[in-house]
């Protein structure tokens, strides 16, 4: 059993090589699972879009301010707008921390 | 306690960590479990790489057949001779490199449930603990009476699937003389990529426009109505005065059968000639999930709105063109988005926790010229019926806009395409 035991997690490291500290997602709840649909024309780690601007590390209250006035069509005409309406103000405030942080 | 299969010492072993590990941390640790994905598209792979960026230690094994992806996105600008195969050619290697999915090359033909195990054309066999299913679509060439692959191949291409079809109908649309007409025949829903068809449609047009303006298009619809409609009906008008002819199904649209020699259509409009005919043919799920029996009879799959967990199998989940998705068109974006939540709740069951709440994304930009964009987009959560779009939420571009802004959407194209590639190979 012991021996086994060992074999087991000497295959979970192995598994474990590639994916980095810094890329990797440690808590796995609604808004951190939510903010990942934003990473599909935003990006995330290192990527840099050509016509979108980053949000995983910006200021959380610039991320917040931009989310309402898109979703109040302050800002309009992007999709933006369409999309910041699918969620109530305060899971877009949770959004914005979590981006900001993450 | 002399024999133990590996899955009781994966689950024992799992247990034994947690009990050492601080509580915050044991869910983190205890996630392992093998994952098999098939399929390394939008769907397949965004699930392999988010699968491993939520619990490192999880092994995630990802089943493709072909070498390199050729997306579906973007190839009708190759049709319209703005963009090369290459440029719409992606490898899966960061995926590997960068993220420690392992990638088996090879087709999945069986998979038995039961055991829990997939098995390989090559007779190579993988067993799971959580199976992924994302084998996009199936075309069905019987569909279209007078049809058939060989007659898509030589004459008659889809190009549905990017690739050697997508050169083939560009090579015909570069023989034709002008003058000539290209038909287009999209089928009835539900169908991959609800406004293909119709930025194909303007695609054609932009080139036919530029090289051969007496050109005209007919597009010979089974539907009475299609995605972004107002608007590109309102781009066809300003950009391609009178090229185009669109033929509602209720008007005779729907084709009842196609002759390849003749290179003649047949419908409710009577019979049409074309210098070039694109037949985009109705559709199931991918083989592989009919075969593994996760399809209903009428060839999709049906799933759990908040999980994506297949109705026919345990521990199985399909995702992407191939499932059953409610209000979500079958697009990349959407298996993009589906293939996150599939990830989540695969690694919440690993770690036996509750998975977090469902939220889904979509966002399909189209071009009416490589200036002009226009865009569809929706947030989703699960319902009683199925995926649901939130009230007031999403919608198409305005119809009223300046250039400016059209241009700003053909320009966010592009950025989208950027981003879900690197999104989905890493």
């Amino acid at each position: 059993m012991r021996i086994r035991f060992y074999a087991l997690a000497a295959t979970c490291l192995l598994a474990a090589g590639p994916v980095s500290a810094q890329q990797r997602i440690a808590v796995l709840d609604d808004t951190a699972l939510a903010a990942q649909t934003c990473n599909v024309c935003h990006g995330s780690g290192s990527y840099i879009s050509p016509t979108m601007p980053p949000i995983h590390g910006a200021d959380a209250n610039a991320i917040y301010g931009a989310l309402i006035d898109f979703k109040t069509d302050k800002r309009p005409y992007t999709i933006m707008g369409r999309i910041a309406r699918g969620y109530s103000d305060a899971q877009l405030k949770a959004l914005a921390d979590y981006l900001s942080k993450n | 306690m002399t024999h133990f299969s590996r899955r009781q010492i994966l689950t024992g072993a799992a247990a034994a960590a947690s009990s050492f590990a601080l509580p915050h941390l044991a869910s983190a640790q205890s996630a392992a479990g093998r994952v098999v994905v098939i399929g390394g598209g939008f769907g397949g792979a965004t699930a392999a790489r988010y699968i491993r960026l939520f619990s490192p230690n999880t092994e995630v094994t990802l089943i493709e057949r072909d070498p390199s992806y050729i997306t579906c996105p973007f190839s009708n600008y190759v049709l319209g001779g703005f963009r090369q195969l290459e440029d719409i050619t992606h490898r899966r290697d960061p995926l590997q490199q960068r993220y420690g999915v392992k990638i088996l090359r090879g087709e999945a033909s069986a998979v038995d449930t039961t055991a829990k195990r997939v098995r390989l054309k090559n007779g190579t066999q993988v067993n799971y603990d959580r199976l992924v299913v994302a084998p996009g679509i199936e075309l069905n060439y019987a569909g279209v009476p007078g049809w058939s692959e060989q007659a898509a191949n030589t004459v008659m291409p889809h190009a549905w699937k990017a690739g050697p079809q997508t050169l083939l109908l560009r090579k015909q649309l570069e023989a034709m003389t002008d003058g000539g007409t290209v038909i287009v025949a999209p089928p009835a829903n539900p169908f991959r990529c609800p406004p293909g068809p119709y930025e194909r449609v303007s695609m054609i047009a932009w080139y036919l426009k530029n090289k051969k303006p007496k050109s005209k298009i007919l597009v010979l619809d089974a539907k009475d109505a299609f995605s972004k409609q107002g608007l590109f009906m309102a781009g066809w008008e300003s950009q391609y005065p009178g090229m185009i002819t669109w033929i509602a199904g209720k008007d005779g649209g729907k084709v009842e059968s196609v002759d390849p020699k003749g290179m003649t259509i047949t419908g409710g409009f009577g019979k049409e000639k074309g210098a070039v005919i694109n037949v985009i043919p109705p559709q199931t799920a991918g083989r592989i999930a009919i075969d593994a029996g996760l399809a209903e009879a009428n060839g999709w799959c049906a799933i759990d709105p908040a999980s994506f967990a297949s109705r026919k199998a345990r521990d199985v989940y399909v995702l992407g063109d191939a499932s059953i998705a409610g209000a979500m068109p079958k697009s990349g974006t959407a298996a993009n988005s589906q293939a996150k939540v599939v990830a989540a709740n695969v690694v919440s069951s690993l770690r036996g926790a509750a998975a977090p709440a469902t939220v889904f994304h979509n966002t399909c930009y189209s071009l009416v010229t490589p200036d002009y964009g226009i865009s569809v987009t929706g947030t989703y959560r699960p319902g009683p019926q199925g995926v649901a779009e939130v009230p007031n939420s999403g919608g198409v571009s305005p119809a009223q806009a300046n250039a400016a802004q059209r241009k700003s959407e053909a320009e966010h194209t592009e950025g989208w395409y950027a981003g879900i590639i690197a999104d989905t190979f890493g």
